[in-house]
């Protein structure tokens, strides 16, 4: 079966379910009701899987996770050398794309943990927010509005504003 | 006389207007005649009497939605067999650490055994294609700095003509014919 998530990073509130005192003769609704869900779904599913897995138990092949070198950046290039520009080029867009997949795992987590906490999410994930609202603010300074043509150049142009921008501050 | 065939005509006119709602036909009061009850049809079963509806024709659309369904099916059914067979009976890759000193094969990087199917049989591995792509920029910059020095060499040349190009070729002066020089006024 996949892989269940990561129990410390989304943490699961304790469960209070009450110790049952029942008073009536009637019979339990929500069991009855969890007993039809387990019948007629999730016993077919999970058996359909065990016989799946069966078929497929002996010949799993393996995928990897490609792993890229660090080739020098764009301002380490010589002016001219069009082959070390594309090589950063690249390496900047592959960066980008790990950002923008960080920035959603920050905001997937805030979106779990405001889900767990209900009406008091602003205080109780306090650390969820403060995290998110800071590798937003990151991303939106470092990428913001680079638009969908967005290059390694464009970027350094913009860390260029952004540097004289602060020294002009200070 | 008169009366009679104009409310024959009224009735008749009636009867256009509300087919339905005949209930006593003019030709049974006026006439004195009576209808012969033993021609209707009764052919109940379970279907009811049966009707002749007109309605447009619906032929063509009929023949365009079965046609539709048909060619949509005859690609679609094989190919979601395919799909399914695949899915069930070789199944979906594990994620693994790259083991020590194995290098993968560019397939090798994908989940789902179709796409690894076509990343093996038709497409070049990604790191033969960022060469291509790194050779193409490569001989597009050695073509550009060609064309550059070949401005400045020009450029030069021009400025101080001691080189070999923008030199007029002149006549050999042993070619030129001195004879009708050597008496003037021939």
């Amino acid at each position: 079966m996949p892989k269940d998530h990561d129990k410390d990073v989304y943490p699961e509130p304790p469960s209070r379910t009450p110790v049952e005192d029942r008073q009536s003769s009637l019979p339990n609704p929500a069991l009855i009701l969890s007993k039809l869900f387990y019948y007629s779904v999730d016993l077919p599913v999970t058996a359909f899987r065990d016989i799946v897995e069966g078929i497929q138990s002996g010949k799993r092949s393996h995928y990897y996770h490609q792993k890229f070198r660090r080739v020098p950046e764009l301002t380490q290039c010589q002016e001219g050398d069009y082959v070390c520009y594309y090589e950063a080029e690249m390496q900047w867009r592959r960066d980008y794309k790990v950002d923008q997949e960080i920035v959603k795992v920050i905001q997937e987590r805030l979106r779990a943990c405001q889900q767990r906490e209900g009406p008091s999410y602003r205080q109780n994930c306090y650390k969820e927010l403060q995290q998110f609202e800071q590798v937003s603010k990151a991303f939106q300074s470092r990428y913001g509005d680079l638009g969908a043509y967005a290059s390694a150049r464009k970027c350094l142009m913009k860390q260029k504003e952004r540097m004289m921008a602060e020294q002009q501050q200070a | 006389m008169v009366g009679m065939s104009l409310l024959r005509t009224a009735a008749a006119f009636t009867a256009r207007l509300n087919p339905l709602k005949r209930t006593c036909q003019s030709s049974n009061l006026l006439s004195r005649t009576v209808v012969r009850s033993e021609q209707v049809v009764v052919r109940y079963g379970s279907h009811g009497k049966r009707m002749f509806i007109i309605k447009p024709t619906d032929f063509y659309d009929r023949r365009f939605l079965h046609l539709l369904k048909y060619y949509i099916l005859l690609a679609g059914i094989p190919v979601a067999a395919l799909v399914t067979f695949v899915n069930i009976f070789i199944g979906e890759s594990e994620l693994a650490e790259i083991p020590e000193g194995y290098e993968p094969e560019h397939w090798e990087y994908y989940k789902h055994p179709i796409t690894r199917w076509i990343a093996r049989t038709f497409y070049d591995s990604p790191v033969k294609d960022y060469e291509k792509m790194m050779a193409l920029i490569q001989m597009e910059a050695e073509k550009a700095e060609m064309r550059q020095l070949q401005l400045e060499v020009r450029r030069h040349m021009r400025e101080k003509g001691d080189g070999p190009w923008f030199q007029i070729q002149t006549l050999d002066k042993n070619l030129i014919d001195h004879s009708p020089k050597s008496s003037p006024d021939n």
